[in-house]
């Protein structure tokens, strides 16, 4: 299902996306009626809910194929060092082709998600701050599965992606260092808590 | 059954009399499928000033929805055509349709060549007559108008529509010939017209159901085929339940709206199409890189909206939009406070003298507005009937001076719009003016000199860009392309307002914030405030208060299966996902401690799940359940960690 998508091998990057049409890809169109889209979220786990922004975290332990591994610069197709005008253009590029009012109606439901995606990319990567911070933590080599982000509150809107990130990969990268044990599982829920409060503090103080 | 009578048949078109292809299928639009019951009319017959023929008499009939089943084995020629979307713009005073012919956009003019239409609704004696008139301040149609503000007909529904009687619109309208009541408990105001000497009760949909059955009829009539899908545009500040409304009423049309569009997107995209088709003549190839943007302000009879948008290659993003509602009624309405400083108490009993005397100075206020956008001072001389008569000179800067407020509320929104894209004044490359209140020389100076500039883009009709650009996306939406390229564009629309939750004590938290590109899914995770908390409830809000109170509230459930845990530690993930068709779903659930995993199945609801604005249904919730159901955010240092 890359078809289309130009995969940009990242230096950091081996393993580009490899996009796996879940069980609703094809069959999606059955619920498209006069382009209102029906994206098929109830029945039996979450089968197609491939949506990063929305899958539960449970969607990953299920045994489904964590899509979108790739970077943001994967997903439009840009290099790493692409110009603004470059990733404006990728974007815009791709808007044409995944956008709802443009898509096939058979796919409709499969590229609204990689329209979000997409949009998601581009809304990180044109804004200069945003897009330094996460080019940082890319040569540090963490995954950005979008998965990993969602909202947070207490922030403001415009920082969120590139705080969202940030924050959160800094965590990933402490919990990974301190994942030597599995005793970090035996404590409990409310433990675990305070821990990372803990550690987040000892964080902001370095 | 409704029988489908043809009447009248001045202009005859073939289609409709003889026994052709058309005419099973115009027929079967009648055929089937879902029932609404439409108070009111014990009979409605139309009577129409348009091409013709249909004039059904629904004796207690109720509308009906036709089923789009019939679409299917059509020879292949036409039946690209025939799900094409048409644009509609229902404005507050006139109104317009418009479709892509195959080679542009055409707008459809009526049997009087009009292509803006006054938009109202007749109602008399024992029928309901909408016509598709003409409007303007000229001679010829004065009548006309005055028979219009006669309390017999219902006009101005956009404003009215979705909006409960605690508004302070709804109150505004109460000047209006036709009756508008409130109770102020927040349910929807009463209206009704003069039949007959007797106040018939209405509602805004069922006028405006009515209009579009009119309209859509005379689109029928004219493009030989039944119309079904349809693009309307919307103002900006419409919240939700103002959008189902307008819904609704389609529905009752039988018309299924493929796409509501904000005005300023409208506009946004027939712009997109005229950068498009100036850069290909330039360059000779597409989308070369180029991006403009543009600011778009739009100011009609009865709403204002600001939108910014950059183009390059035919894709248009919105960046922001504000809009309110404030528009050429407010106009209208200070002016004839100014000319007559007792007006409420003078027509507060609505005996007819008077609400024809009132009709005649709002014709004669609205037409020395009109006239002021190019001269520096009018003459009115108006007639009231009862023996007064007015005579006097208003000056432009009279004009100015009793306006301020509307043109400060103008300053305002363009500065919160430029402030939202984050853009500066030297960042526009366009100024785009639409809507009839752009042509008020005050309105004109102001937009331009925000934005800094000499003047302002051509190339768009102010009173046609909007349904232009409906029809555009009617047929970008309905898979049309065009061989040219001419339709080879796109808008990506942004959601006006927030959507959130209420959190406990009250707060709004948005979870979509405004200005988000639809099709657009965000979610978040939320914790529990009791200890051992089990169920949450989900209230779900729309606007830009930091308090709940201060918006809209869409709807509300219960999540429930929420692990026993300490407060603070169980989470709760609520997603919400806008789609191309704008309808917002919210999915909600409890996740198992520490893990990934939902502990039971989520919730999936669309907003809104109220039938109206009924702020009191808030009220009722906190006075039953306290605050043992409440959410609250998690801190920031205590969100869940991404799992590897």
């Amino acid at each position: 299902m890359t078809a289309g998508l130009v995969v940009c091998r990242n230096r950091t990057y081996p393993s580009p996306t490899t996009t796996r049409v879940g069980g609703g890809g094809g069959g999606g169109g059955g619920s498209v009626r006069f382009g209102r889209v029906q994206l098929q979220w109830s029945g039996g786990g979450w089968p197609s809910l491939r949506l990063s922004n929305f899958r539960p975290r449970a969607a990953v332990e299920e045994g489904f194929v964590r899509e979108n591994a790739g970077s943001f610069y994967d997903l439009l197709g840009v290099p790493a060092i692409g110009s603004p005008s470059a990733i404006k253009k990728a974007y815009k590029q791709l808007a044409r082709k995944y956008h709802p009012d443009v898509s096939p109606p058979e796919r409709v439901a499969e590229y609204t998600r990689r329209f979000i995606e997409v949009h998601e990319a581009y809304e990180t990567l044109s804004d200069p701050g945003r897009r330094a911070i996460y080019d940082r933590d890319l040569t540090r080599s963490l995954p950005l599965a979008f998965s990993a982000r969602r909202c947070r509150f207490d922030e403001e809107p415009e920082e969120r992606s590139g705080w969202r990130n940030h924050w959160q990969d800094q965590l990933t990268e402490l919990k990974r260092r301190s994942m030597n044990g599995s005793s970090k599982d035996k404590l409990s829920w409310g433990a675990q808590m305070r821990r990372r409060r803990a550690e987040s503090s000892r964080e902001e103080v370095a | 059954m409704p029988l489908w009578v043809p009447v009248r048949s001045q202009v005859a078109p073939a289609a409709c009399l003889s026994p052709s292809p058309e005419a099973p299928r115009a027929l079967s639009l009648f055929s089937s499928s879902s029932v609404f019951p439409l108070p009111n009319s014990q009979c409605l017959v139309w009577r129409t000033d348009l091409l013709v023929i249909s004039s059904f008499r629904m004796a207690e009939q109720p509308y009906m929805v036709a089923s789009d089943s019939e679409t299917t084995g059509d020879d292949k020629s036409q039946s690209a055509f025939h799900d094409l979307a048409i644009g509609i713009e229902v404005g507050t005073s006139k109104c317009s349709i418009a479709v892509w012919n195959g080679a542009q956009v055409e707008l459809l003019r009526n049997t009087r060549k009009q292509k803006a239409m006054r938009s109202y609704v007749m109602f008399k004696d024992d029928t309901s007559t909408g016509e598709v008139p003409s409007g303007g301040a000229s001679n010829k149609t004065a009548y006309e108008e005055k028979e219009i503000l006669s309390g017999s007909a219902i006009f101005n529904m956009k404003r009215l529509i979705g909006r409960a009687d605690t508004d302070p619109i709804v109150h505004a309208s109460k000047n209006l010939p036709f009756v508008v009541q409130t109770l102020d408990i927040g349910v929807k105001p009463f209206i009704a017209a003069l039949v007959n000497n007797v106040w018939r009760s209405t509602t805004p949909e069922e006028v405006l159901a009515i209009f579009l059955v009119e309209l859509k009829t005379m689109a029928e009539v004219q493009l030989k085929r039944p119309i079904r899908n349809v693009v309307l545009t919307i103002p900006v500040s419409f919240n939700r339940f103002q959008q189902i409304r307008v819904e609704r009423a389609c529905t009752m049309a039988g018309l299924h709206v493929l796409r509501l569009m904000p005005e300023p997107t409208a506009v946004a995209l027939l712009y997109a199409q005229q950068q498009q088709q100036q850069q290909q003549s330039l360059h000779g190839s597409m989308g070369s890189g180029c991006e403009k943007v543009a600011l778009i302000f739009n100011m009609g009879a009865g709403y204002c909206d600001v939108a910014t948008t950059a183009t390059a290659g035919g894709v248009s993003q919105i960046k922001a939009m504000q809009g309110c509602t404030l528009g050429g009624e407010d106009i209208l309405k200070n002016v004839l406070y100014h000319l007559l400083p007792n007006f409420d108490s003078l027509y507060s009993n609505r005996d007819m003298n008077k609400i024809r005397s009132m009709g005649l100075l709002r014709i004669a206020a609205q037409d020395a507005i009109h006239r002021l956008s190019t001269q520096s001072s009018v003459q009115i001389n108006v007639d009231l009937g009862d023996g007064t008569k007015m005579q006097r000179v208003l000056h432009q800067s009279e004009f100015e001076e009793v306006n301020r407020n509307v043109f400060e509320i103008c300053e305002k929104l363009i500065k919160l719009c430029l402030a939202d894209s984050k853009l500066a004044a030297e960042d526009i490359n366009d100024v785009i003016l639409v809507g009839g209140c752009s042509r008020i020389p005050k309105i004109r100076s102001l937009v331009l000199g925000l934005c800094k500039k000499e003047k302002e883009y051509e190339g768009m009709d102010a009173l046609e860009a909007a349904v232009t650009g409906a029809a555009l996306e009617g047929a970008v939406a309905s898979g049309i392309t065009d061989p040219s390229g001419s339709l080879d564009m796109l808008t990506i629309q942004a959601t006006p307002l927030s959507l959130g939750i209420r959190v406990h004590g009250g707060g709004f938290v948005p979870i979509i914030q405004r200005n988000t590109a639809i099709p657009a899914r965000k979610s978040m995770i939320f914790t529990t405030t009791q200890d051992g908390q089990t169920e949450a409830l989900i209230v779900v809000y729309e606007g830009e208060g930091k308090m709940v109170e201060e918006n809209h509230l869409m709807g509300y459930f219960k999540v429930t299966a929420i692990p026993l845990a300490p407060k603070g530690t169980a989470e709760i993930s609520v997603c919400m996902d806008i789609d191309a068709a704008n309808t917002l779903r919210v999915f909600a659930g409890a996740m198992m401690l520490g893990t990934d995993r939902a502990n039971s199945p989520f919730f999936e609801v669309r907003m809104p799940t109220l039938d109206d604005a009924h702020g009191w249904c808030a009220q009722a919730l906190v006075k039953t359940h306290g605050s043992a159901l409440d959410l609250t955010t998690i801190p920031k240092e205590l969100q869940p960690q991404k799992v590897q």
